[in-house]
């Protein structure tokens, strides 16, 4: 706001005081908010560092058992006994709340079965088919505990990007601003009370001589 | 001229013929040999043997290791059929009830492909005719949209009973391993009255069998401990071995691992399987235990053969040692493909 266009009156100096006060009761908190997310983002981010740890050796023992199955049963034997799979994971998502921010809970159905829910019998494949699956099946909880976890973690950063942005916009650009008009306000109340005392004085002094 | 089908001279003729063939299958130390090589060297080491009709064949269509797996499936296939139609009567019986395990697999894999909706070429690439449903029948099958079609495309067969009766809870459920479970407890039954129908070896073969059926049964045991299966596991074991289904199924809910051990080790005589079973108990993979296993099994069989030299068993022998091969073959193109160390891929190896 340009000095120029702000009106040096008394009430609107007093307004003035009213959003300086406003707006550092805002930067407080705000300050405080961002704090808080800061934290909040170091606790999530270490859950995520093991989460992705998880999930990489997660990964590994995904492809190495794959390989192994491809080993011992071949491409044709793990093809034929992934056919009976028919039931797809479900994914259920809700929202929590953290400090304000919104983020997802990830919570999946009929990931980890046991053996003989699988869909392929007992029978007719070999041990190294239900390390297989059960790597597969390790791997997706893995990975909906790290889509859970790390879109916290993105969210929260973008949160804390949000926040900071409005702290550094309060601290350095509304609140000064604001007190610079509040003191050219103050400045030009003064002055013009000085033009007012100086004026009567002046007419005074007129009176008086004539 | 006549066939000569009973009497001792088809099984001189055919144990002679199927001795020969064995005697060219790969040794253990070709196979060592191989895991030091790279893949291309294997893959032409592998074209130089008699594999290479296959290979020539399936190049348009394949490539790389799928093109070597492809190729010594087909080899099976095509050799099984060979011994199938080499063997004369009461043998070719035997030898066909051994060889439907390959109906039950192919079947299952149409039913399976065609549910989820796969394409007939996708499925015909992962089957592997070796049993008595020759290429033909299961290329009618596969085109085949419903399951209940499927079904009836298999009226006539030693399948279909089995099929029929468990074939709508499948659907159902969508879920087939009630039916493969039945289909192979069939099989079994099959085979153990095939062994008492007269053939020589026939009560040597029914041994055999049990032996099978006893370690199939102690390897889903632990399977479906490991598995999480917790409750009655009566279902998912084979009737007709030494060791009773409802012992087994009493063993399903054991509280110790050592409890098991030693109620299966009370059940069996033979030394070398007491110390697989013992092996359970250190707490080894599943997989190198059934690896153990079946390597018992190959040696009790070739036991068998040496002891009834014309009788049914050579004939077993050789079916099992050719699969073998193919599996260690394919073991180890796998293995290279996928980087794995030459003593990761021994592991797996049924030498």
């Amino acid at each position: 706001m340009a000095l120029r266009d702000i009106k040096p009156t008394r009430s609107e100096l007093i307004n003035l005081k009213r959003r300086i006060q406003l707006s550092e009761r805002g930067y407080k908190i705000l300050k405080m908010k961002r704090d808080g997310l800061i934290l909040e983002f170091f606790k999530v981010l270490g859950q995520a560092k093991d989460s992705r740890g998880a999930l990489l050796a997660a990964y590994a023992r995904a492809e190495e058992m794959m390989a192994v199955a491809n080993t011992v049963e071949g491409a044709i034997g793990v093809k034929s006994a992934a056919f009976s799979v028919k039931e797809v994971p479900q994914i259920a998502v809700r929202q929590k709340n953290i400090m304000g921010v919104v983020v997802p809970e990830i919570r999946g159905s009929s990931v980890t079965k046991p053996i003989v829910d699988r869909g392929y019998g007992v029978l007719g494949t070999s041990s190294t088919i239900d390390e297989t699956a059960a790597a597969f099946e390790d791997l997706v909880e893995q990975i909906i505990l790290s889509a859970e976890i790390e879109t916290t973690m993105k969210r929260l950063l973008e949160e804390i990007e949000k926040t900071k942005r409005r702290v550094n916009a309060l601290e350095f650009k509304v609140i000064p601003e604001q007190i610079e008009a509040r003191d050219f306000i103050k400045m030009r109340l003064d002055e013009m009370e000085r033009e007012e005392l100086f004026r009567l004085k002046k007419i005074k002094a007129r009176s008086t001589g004539t | 001229m006549a066939e000569v089908i009973s009497g001792p001279a088809p099984y001189i003729y055919v144990s002679t013929r199927l001795r020969v063939r064995k005697a060219k299958l790969l040794r253990a130390e070709e196979y060592h040999r191989m895991l030091n090589m790279s893949l291309p060297e294997i893959t032409r080491y592998i074209e130089e043997l008699e594999y290479k009709t296959e290979i020539d064949e399936l190049a348009p269509s394949f490539s790389g290791v799928d093109l070597l797996e492809v190729a010594l499936s087909w080899n099976l296939a095509k050799e099984f059929q060979r011994v199938l139609a080499l063997t004369p009567g009461a043998m070719a019986g035997f030898t066909g009830a051994y060889l439907q395990r390959w109906d039950i697999a192919n079947v299952l894999t149409v039913l399976r492909g065609r549910t989820q909706g796969f394409r007939p070429g996708k499925i015909k690439e992962v089957l592997i005719p070796a049993g008595s449903l020759d290429r033909a029948v299961l290329d009618r099958l596969v085109v085949e949209e419903a399951p209940d079609r499927i079904a009836e495309g298999l009226r006539g067969t030693h399948l279909y009973p089995v099929v029929e009766r468990e074939l709508s809870a499948g659907i159902e459920s969508g879920n087939f391993a009630r039916l493969e479970n039945e289909l192979y407890k069939e099989y079994y039954s099959d085979l153990i009255r095939v062994a008492r129908s007269g053939v020589r070896g026939g009560n040597e073969f029914l041994q055999y069998i049990q032996l099978e059926i006893d370690i199939t049964n102690m390897q889903n045991l632990w399977r479906l401990r490991s598995g999480g299966a917790t409750g009655e596991i009566r279902d998912f074991m084979i009737p007709g071995g030494r060791i009773p289904v409802e012992e087994l199924n009493r063993l399903g809910s054991a509280e110790t691992t050592d409890e098991i051990v030693d109620a299966l080790k009370k059940r069996t005589n033979i030394p070398a399987l007491q110390d697989a079973i013992e092996e359970l108990r250190c707490g080894c993979s599943v997989r190198q235990i059934e690896t153990r296993l079946i390597r018992f099994k190959l040696e009790q069989m070739d036991r068998m053969s040496r002891r009834y030299p014309f009788s049914i068993s050579p004939v077993l022998v050789y079916l099992e040692r050719k699969y073998y091969e193919v599996y260690n073959l394919r073991a180890i193109a796998r293995g290279k493909a996928a980087n794995l160390a030459p003593e990761r891929i021994q592991e797996h190896l049924v030498i």
